[in-house]
């Protein structure tokens, strides 16, 4: 039984970590209806950004992860304003110009990869901090990264839903997701927004990055599979979907340290996509998803 | 408070407006009337920033504002209620007001903006709670007009207010939209029910082919020949009516 609980608490916070690069996908996808294929990449960023903080300044590990935040944050907005904006002014979503951005998001993941390489080099390496001694609960003992990656990433969901419910900022985040032609006669300045937007996805993807990083080694490519995880897990709770990210995330986290556990090892990689395959069976547009788009 | 001088655009390489001049005094209530399909919505646009004019000039409250970004337009006091009721569905009631307040910073002019239009509309106020999906037609124009005063405007464009309304809230809306401007608002109005818009107007605009055919006061214009016969159906207006409003 606790070695049961031991898996769905592992689970849970790699589940944590999916869901905050989930929420970035999602939060662009609803605000400027692109898929960003780049985000994993965002994610690396915010991995390596964190490591650099740690090792050159000694920082404790909440300035590490805030800070790598704001950084991997401001990065998200140069790229889209530099590069992204000028094809998502040709249009975006569904037609030919919306395809453009995937193939340039897929172009920004190999430039931001070989950016990262030609600077840190090709080797994974470790993320040192510690966190001290174990945490007990009843008869289980967790280690207390893992205890980390779950708080902080309740804090920041938290923050999240407190910035678009009850600020005047996300109210107009979520306006221009809904209609940008109605949020701009609401005076809200909509180019602004949607780079707010695209900063805030980031910075989640950048802490899920630093969160992971001590239990995993920062490396170049350590972007890839968390994003097909991540986008297994927002097509699982509903394309665009914010709760839909947090549940797909949580779910694909728990389903694939239950499936390493009791099933294999080695076959980790694939339970997240046979859950998104019986999702899809059962509930086309994902749990909470509606198949015509709703926005806002 | 806003001259428009030979407006000219359109969609794409489509051009609709070829060549507006109007002219809105402050205070006034001014009539925006046509045809379906005219272009009238399509000058509204232009004039909130929505569509960037090709050619001509428009000046509001003394400065150009003809290819401004629709925000800066917003803040500069000029605010379109858009044609089709269009609300944020998955929002309260409060909330899409208060994003009508979006440019005001400060919570003593959101506050104030939205005692302004639970004043006007208190429909609303009994409804705020309420996601403006599940609002009727009536609430729903209510409520885009409201949300367009919450950031106290100095003039307001409202495209077919009372469209697709039950006679009776026609009447109410027509006669909320005249206290609206009686409390200090310029209005230019876009309507297809031409009576009654130019019984609460003081002068009208009459659009045809994208430039003014007719215009005048709109006392003479509701008992003008040609306009009676096009867009009154040949009657004359009776007193009454204008008693009610
Ligand atoms: N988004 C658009 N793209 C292209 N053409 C449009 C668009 N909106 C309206 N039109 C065309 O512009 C003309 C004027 O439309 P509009 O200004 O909406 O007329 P109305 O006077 O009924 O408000 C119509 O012929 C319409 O087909
Ligand atoms: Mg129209």
């Amino acid at each position: 039984m606790s070695y049961f609980i031991d898996l769905v608490v592992v689970g849970l916070s790699l589940g944590m970590v999916y869901a905050l690069v989930a929420l970035g996908i999602s939060l662009i996808y609803s605000g400027l209806d692109v898929v960003h294929f780049a985000h994993g990449e965002i994610y690396m960023f915010g991995a390596v950004i964190g490591l650099f903080l740690y090792d050159e300044f000694h920082l404790p590990f909440p300035l590490v992860l805030l800070g790598s935040m704001i950084l991997t944050g401001l990065l998200g907005v140069f790229i889209e304003r530099v590069f992204y904006r000028r094809i998502l002014r040709t249009g975006g979503g569904y037609t030919v110009a919306g395809l453009g951005m995937v193939i340039c998001g897929f172009g920004m993941s190999i430039v931001l990869q070989n950016v990262a390489y030609l600077i840190w080099g090709p080797k994974a390496r470790p993320f040192p901090v510690t966190f001290g001694m174990p945490v007990e609960l009843g008869n289980i003992t967790l280690p207390a990264a893992y205890v980390w990656i779950v708080l902080a990433a309740l804090v920041l969901m938290a923050a999240l839903h407190i910035f678009l419910k009850k600020t005047r900022l996300g109210l107009a985040v979520r306006a221009v997701a809904g209609n940008k032609e109605i949020a701009y006669l609401m005076g809200i300045n909509v180019p602004l927004t949607i780079s707010v937007i695209f900063g805030v996805a980031c910075a989640l993807g950048a802490a899920a990055g630093v969160l992971v990083a001590p239990i995993n080694y920062v490396q170049v490519l350590m972007g890839t599979g968390v994003l097909i995880k991540a986008f297994a897990a927002a097509v699982i709770g509903g394309f665009g979907s914010l709760p839909g990210a947090v549940l797909g995330g949580l779910l694909v986290g728990v389903t694939e340290s239950l499936g390493a556990g009791y099933l294999s090892g080695s076959y980790k990689d694939i339970y997240a996509f046979i859950l998104l395959i019986f999702v899809l069976m059962v509930r086309p547009a994902g749990v909470f998803g509606v198949l015509v788009k709703v926005k806002a | 408070m806003l001259t428009t001088t030979d407006v000219v655009g359109g969609y794409g390489s489509v051009q609709i407006l070829n060549g507006v001049s109007l002219k809105v005094v402050r205070g006034q209530i001014v009539a925006l009337l046509g045809g379906n399909g005219t272009g009238k919505s399509t000058m509204l646009k232009v004039l909130s920033g929505l569509i960037k004019p090709w050619r001509g000039s428009i000046v509001f409250d003394g400065e150009r504002i003809d290819g401004m970004r629709p925000d800066r337009i917003v803040r500069r006091g000029l605010v379109q209620v858009t044609q089709g009721k269009e609300a944020y569905p998955a929002m309260t009631v409060e909330e899409n007001l208060l994003l009508g307040a979006h440019v005001c910073t400060d919570r003593a002019a959101r506050a104030r903006g939205l005692a302004r239009a639970y004043e006007y509309f208190p429909i609303l106020k009994e409804r705020r709670r309420q996601l403006s999906g599940t609002l009727s037609g009536g609430q729903l124009q209510m409520l885009c007009i409201g949300r367009g005063l919450m950031s106290e405007p100095k003039m307001m464009l409202l495209d077919e207010p009372s469209a697709a309304l039950a006679p009776q809230l026609v009447l109410d809306i027509f006669r909320t939209i005249g206290r609206i401007c009686r409390d200090g608002m310029t209005l230019l109005m876009v309507e297809q029910n031409v009576r009654m818009a130019l019984l609460l107007a003081e002068y009208g605009y009459v659009i045809k082919d994208g430039v003014i055919h007719l215009e005048g006061p709109a006392e003479k214009m509701i008992n003008d020949d040609a306009v009676r016969l096009s867009y009154l159906g040949g009657t004359v207006a009776g007193r009454d009516e204008k008693m009610a409003l």
